[in-house]
């Protein structure tokens, strides 16, 4: 049975999964405001966005593999920081308030929006590529779209970068989102990838930080089918569109609006922290 | 690492996830079509969050199997803190009943 609702979901998962793809950024950060602006209760609307996370994660994994742009070794290593964080997070939901989840979210949305206006540069390596980076064969090269010789690159500061990389899952798990906010300085700052190379071997690791966190939630009865279902199909059908019109730096306008949305986005769930709802029942 | 069989893998991993997404994305479907779907949707939901743990077992095997000990044994860490997850939150699930 297809009921209202469901259709609802699916819609509007789709939209904000698009939006999600068109800025190269996994849907699950506008997911779960939408879902809590619907009126459904954040826990159920964060189970309901990982599930969709992992759907976007594996559905736009193909082509980058194909392309050989995602360092499945690194991501591995890196894997073992997010999944841990991610299991923190899973133990942790349960003991923090509701409203402490709305606020980070809040944080998080705020990020982004910083995020978005610092436009990201090439970051420059240093070339010094030793330590882990060597120990652990990690180094790798992906093919030049200009149809040159291969670009070697190699992987640097990997301490750093599995720190940060606990703290994103454990974000992941908390909140339902890629956290791709925070993977970013990983890739760049920490072990200066490639863009490209960072942006594959980022969307294949959410893929299994979700995973982490949606399978506990899963063997809690945490996930509710008749939400999470719609969402999941609806963000799969969205991040194929979204990547179709990819507008990984989009021009001035456009990202004054994202960077608007982001921040309205923020207002309302720091509201909900503080228990002031704009519309729908009170708390 | 030779470089046929890194190109194996990723092609292999690709095709794992692409024909996964669209089987859980089909199940979900039918289930929410279908009368008193729900648990052919919580299935399909089941399916995508094996699809990412099934990639890491394809990964694990194909590292040990070139005797890239290293990080092969971080792919099995890897798989038993997922594991550990999940058996967290069946004990929830006892526990709250």
């Amino acid at each position: 049975m297809i009921g209202a609702q469901a259709a609802w979901l699916f819609a509007l998962s789709l939209g904000a999964s698009a939006v999600g793809g068109m800025l190269g950024m996994a849907g699950g950060i506008f997911v779960v405001p939408a879902l809590t602006a619907l009126g459904i209760d954040i826990r159920t609307a964060i189970a309901a966005s990982i599930v969709s996370v992992i759907a976007c994660s594996c559905g736009s994994a193909a082509p980058f593999l194909r392309r050989r742009l995602t360092n499945i070794r690194l991501a591995i290593v890196l894997e073992l920081a997010t999944t841990l964080g991610a299991l923190t997070g899973v133990l942790l939901t349960g003991t923090l308030p509701t409203s402490f989840l709305y606020f980070l979210f809040a944080m998080i949305l705020l990020v982004s929006a910083q995020q978005m206006l610092a436009r990201r540069g090439e970051p420059v390596a240093n070339g010094a590529g030793g330590g882990w980076g060597t120990s652990l064969d990690l180094h790798a090269s992906y093919p030049d779209p200009d149809g040159g010789p291969d670009v070697h690159y190699k992987v640097e500061r990997v301490p750093a970068a599995l720190a940060l990389m606990y703290a994103a899952g454990l974000v992941s798990a908390l909140l339902g989102i890629g956290s791709g906010v925070l993977k970013i300085p990983a890739m760049d700052t920490a072990l200066r990838l490639p863009l490209k190379v960072s942006s594959a071997t980022s969307n294949f690791m959410i893929g299994v930080t979700a995973a982490a966190s949606a399978g506990a939630y899963y063997a809690r009865g945490d996930i509710v089918p008749a939400i999470a279902g719609p969402v999941a199909v609806g963000s799969v059908v969205g991040a194929v569109l979204g990547a179709r019109i990819l507008l990984a730096v989009p021009s001035e306008r456009i990202r004054a609006l994202f960077v608007g949305v982001l921040v309205l986005l923020a207002g309302q769930m720091l509201l909900e922290a503080f228990g002031i709802r704009l519309s729908g029942g009170r708390p | 690492m030779n470089h046929d069989r890194a190109r194996d893998l990723e092609r292999r991993i690709a095709a794992l996830l692409h024909v996964g997404t669209w089987t859980a994305s089909a199940v979900i479907t039918v289930g929410m079509v279908m009368p008193r779907g729900a648990w052919v949707v919580s299935g399909g939901i089941a399916l995508f969050i094996a699809l990412p743990i099934l990639r890491v077992v394809v990964a694990s095997v194909e590292l040990l199997r070139r005797r890239d000990f290293r990080v092969g044994a971080i792919s099995v860490l890897v798989l038993a803190i997922i594991a550990l997850g999940i058996a967290v939150g069946l004990h929830g699930r006892a526990t709250a009943l």
